[in-house]
């Protein structure tokens, strides 16, 4: 059983976030997002010619799409370079994002993202998608909406939200990891992985519980946004 | 969105009306009008639009521009001209005489060059002309980027805050208006005059930026 969460949050908390915007001076766009012990910084280049050429197409931009963990981020060290679970990651997020930038826009071009992550405590791929997304919209890229991404989950017999490392690999029980990401204005759904074991009742509970986080993670978002432009800082 | 108003800056998917009546910057998306952009909104009777703060520069027509020549073809040279797409200027679009074949002995790659946008394709490519007395190759001295965004704060009011760093400086300043700004001159001066820029740059967004640049010069002269 899992009455009380190890860092004595609420079961629809989310962990402290803090965003910011325009950090890298080099690139188009750039975003940092933190949320409880789990940090990502996104980059965003272009749109620029596409390289190599055969990527191109002639109706529609593409964008490419690279995760990677730093060294540091976690307790036993990374190994640097592209692996597997990198190519997952950067996949989704390139999924996610290509339904929420308008790509017909710059055809013929390439938007080149890049997330690192500095600290990893569960939910990176969630943090990396919010922290991309926010990096997108400050490159100035035509976008739908912009992308709040959040892991909910159920931990023994309660859902929850945000879920930690530490609960993540909670035994008596089982732990079950659900990433989703929603367009928040549009209602829709652009990333949903599941990890573990589930009914169909409580995915659905799972599903909207990350709905609610995922429109305080939006109000964040916009926050940071806006922040850059305006006189009083 | 009764309460969002003009200068308000929006982000996108921000809901701008109930109604389909989006201007540029926008799209309608079940009879409703979003934010297409991060920028600043602008309201009117015929609806309201949104002009992105942040971005690339997107050629136009008639866009006078500062490019880098990164290939020399036979007919043509390629340049850079700071957008998403390379651009093609053609041998016979210059203003001088130009013999094919051997189109480096005028122009070679990464000498810049002052060019106009004059043509733009359907696939979005864009052609350049040197046509025209004003249009030549820059000698190399210095150059820098800023956001082609920002560019009207960086000329100011009829070309208040351009002058006064021409006039500060004693420098050459040449806009393009994709964001490649070149400057020529004495070479304290120079740095002098990229330093004023880039602080007009840093700080766009501000009031009385004219102030603060002045305010700089008076510094740096004091110094002296």
């Amino acid at each position: 059983m899992y009455e009380e969460r190890f860092d004595k949050r609420a079961f629809d908390e989310l962990r402290p976030m803090e965003a910011e915007t325009g950090l890298i001076a080099n690139a188009n766009g750039s975003a940092r997002f933190r949320i409880g012990n789990t940090e990502a910084i996104a980059a965003v280049y272009g749109p620029q010619e596409v390289k190599p050429k055969h990527f191109e197409k002639v109706d529609r931009g593409i964008i490419v799409c690279k995760y990677d963990m730093m060294p540091f981020s976690v307790p036993d060290r990374a190994k640097p370079g592209f692996d597997r679970r990198d190519m997952e990651i950067s996949d989704v997020i390139t999924n996610a994002l290509s339904r929420a930038i308008l790509l017909k826009e710059f055809p013929r071009s390439m938007i080149d993202v890049r997330v690192y992550v500095s600290q990893a405590d569960a939910g990176t791929r969630c943090a990396s998608l919010t922290a991309a997304s926010m990096a997108c919209a400050d490159a100035g890229l035509p976008m739908r909406d912009l992308v709040a991404a959040v892991a909910a989950g159920k931990i023994g017999d309660s859902v929850c939200l945000d879920l930690t490392k530490e609960e993540e690999d909670f035994h008596e029980g089982g732990a079950t990891d659900v990433p989703i990401a929603f367009l928040p204005s549009k209602n829709e759904i652009v990333l949903l992985q599941l990890d573990g074991k589930v009914s169909r009742e409580d995915l659905k509970k799972i599903i909207e519980m990350g709905k609610l986080g995922a429109h305080k993670i939006y109000e964040l978002e916009k926050k940071a946004l806006k922040r850059r432009f305006s006189n009083e800082s | 969105m009764a309460q969002l108003k003009n200068y308000d800056i929006v982000t996108p998917g921000e809901l701008l009306s109930e109604e389909g009546d989006g201007g540029n910057g926008t799209y309608v998306e079940n009879g409703k009008t979003f934010s297409k952009y991060f920028g600043m909104l602008q309201v009117n009777e015929r609806g309201a639009s949104v002009t992105p703060l942040t971005g690339v520069y997107k050629p136009r027509e008639g866009d006078d521009v500062i490019g880098q020549i990164v290939e020399v073809s036979s007919k043509y040279w390629v340049v850079d001209i700071n957008a998403p797409y390379y651009t093609r200027l053609d041998s016979r679009d210059v203003n001088f005489r130009a013999d094919i074949d051997d189109l480096a002995r005028y122009m070679q790659m990464g000498d810049l060059i002052f060019a106009r946008v004059f043509r733009i394709y359907a696939n979005h490519a864009a052609d350049v002309s040197m046509r025209g007395t004003k249009y030549a190759k820059l000698p190399s001295k210095m150059i820098t980027k800023i956001d082609p965004m920002k560019l009207p704060r960086l000329i100011g009011k009829e070309g208040a805050m351009i002058n006064l760093i021409k006039n500060e400086t004693h420098c050459e300043i040449v806009i393009g208006q994709n964001g490649i700004i070149w400057v020529g001159g004495d070479k304290e001066q120079m740095n002098l005059a990229i330093s004023a820029i880039n602080l007009v740059e840093s700080e766009y967004h501000i009031p009385r930026l004219m102030e603060k640049v002045t305010e700089m010069f008076e510094n740096v002269r004091r110094k002296i």
